[in-house]
C-alpha cells in the first residue's frame, strides 16, 4: 500500500501549495471561507499520511521546492478551475488506495477521496460549471 | 411517502433472499457430504453482494424521474443526477456479470406534486441514506471492487452536496 499512500501524500501537499495560489485570486468572503476549509483539510490528511506512512517505515519523496501551475491564475475564474482540478486531482489518489487497505485504512481513504469529490462539486456550483458532480469520483477519464 | 415505501420493501426483499441463499447453501453443503442427491438440481444462486446497491441506483434514479415528471421545472439540474445513477447500474450489473437492468421510465408511479423544495429534500435524504450503504458495502467489497464502489459513495456524497 505503500506506493499507493505515497501518492496520495504527493496530491495532498500539490493540493496545499495550489490553495495558496488560489486564495490569493479569490475575492469574496464565501470563497476565501471556503478555501481555507479546504486548506486545512488537505493539511490534516497530509499530516495523516505523513504519519501513516512513516508507522510502515517507509520513506516518502520529498515535496518539490514548487509546482507548475496548469494553467496561469490570473482571476477568480482561473482559481476556481485551479481549485476543482486540484479536488478532481485529490480524489483520483485516494481511489487506489482503496484497494490495497481494509478496515480503518479503506475507511480513512474512502472518506479523504469522498471530501475531496465534494468539495470539487462545491466549486463546480460556485463556478457555476455543469453539471456540478461526476458519475465516478476520482476514476481516471 | 412513495420513496420511503419504496426503499423499505427492497430491504426486506434482499434480506430474505439473502437468508433463503444462505439455507440453501446450508443445505448443499450438509447433503453433498452425504452423496445421496447428487443429482438434484443446483441450488439457486445466493445473490451477489453488490445487488442491493444495484438495487438501489435503480430505485435513486426511479424518484428523480418520478420528480422530474411531477415538476419538469427541475428537469435540468435532476437529469444529470439520474444518469449517474444509471451508469453505476450499468457498471454494477456489468461486474456482477448480469444483464444491464432496463433504464426505461415507462413503469414509474406519477407522484402528486409537491412543492419542489420539498422534492428536492426527500432526494437529498435518499442519497445520504444510498451514501451510507454503499459505504459500508466499500468497506466490505474484496480489493478489485473496493474503488468502483467507492466511487459510487463518493458519488451519492456529491448529489446530497448538488441539492443542498
Amino acid at each position: 500500500m505503500n506506493p499507493q499512500l505515497g501518492a496520495a501524500l504527493a496530491a495532498e501537499e500539490a493540493a496545499i501549495y495550489a490553495y495558496g495560489v488560489i486564495g490569493v485570486r479569490l475575492n469574496s468572503r464565501g470563497d476565501e471561507t471556503e478555501a481555507r476549509a479546504a486548506e486545512q483539510a488537505h493539511r490534516g490528511r497530509r499530516d495523516y499520511l505523513v504519519a501513516r506512512l512513516s508507522q510502515l517505515k517507509a520513506s516518502s519523496a520529498p515535496s518539490p521546492a514548487g509546482y507548475e501551475l496548469p494553467f496561469p491564475v490570473t482571476d477568480r475564474a482561473s482559481a476556481l478551475k485551479l481549485a476543482i482540478r486540484v479536488e478532481d486531482g485529490v480524489t483520483q489518489s485516494w481511489r487506489p488506495v482503496l484497494a490495497v487497505t481494509t478496515g480503518n485504512d479503506r475507511g480513512t481513504a474512502l472518506a479523504a477521496m469522498t471530501e475531496a469529490a465534494v468539495r470539487a462539486t462545491r466549486w463546480r456550483r460556485l463556478a457555476a460549471v455543469t453539471p456540478a458532480t461526476l458519475a465516478f469520483p476520482g476514476r481516471p477519464e | 411517502m412513495v420513496l420511503t415505501g419504496a426503499v423499505r420493501m427492497s430491504v426486506t426483499r434482499h434480506s430474505r433472499r439473502r437468508l433463503l441463499g444462505a439455507a440453501a447453501g446450508l443445505a448443499a453443503a450438509g447433503l453433498s457430504g452425504c452423496g445421496i442427491l447428487d443429482d438434484d438440481p443446483e441450488p439457486p444462486e445466493a445473490p451477489d453482494p453488490l445487488q442491493p446497491l444495484l438495487d438501489e441506483a435503480m430505485a435513486l434514479a426511479a424518484s428523480y424521474d418520478r420528480a422530474i415528471l411531477s415538476q419538469p421545472g427541475l428537469a435540468a439540474r435532476l437529469t444529470p443526477l439520474a444518469d449517474d445513477h444509471r451508469a453505476h447500474a450499468a457498471e454494477l450489473a456489468r461486474v456482477i456479470g448480469r444483464t444491464p437492468p432496463s433504464t426505461g421510465t415507462g413503469a414509474v408511479a406519477s407522484e402528486p406534486a409537491g412543492a419542489a423544495a420539498a422534492t428536492i429534500a426527500s432526494l437529498r435524504t435518499a442519497e445520504q441514506a444510498g451514501q451510507k450503504s454503499a459505504t459500508a458495502a466499500c468497506q466490505a467489497a474484496p480489493p478489485e471492487r473496493a474503488a468502483l464502489v467507492g466511487s459510487i459513495a463518493a458519488c451519492r456524497a456529491t448529489h446530497a452536496e448538488a441539492l443542498r
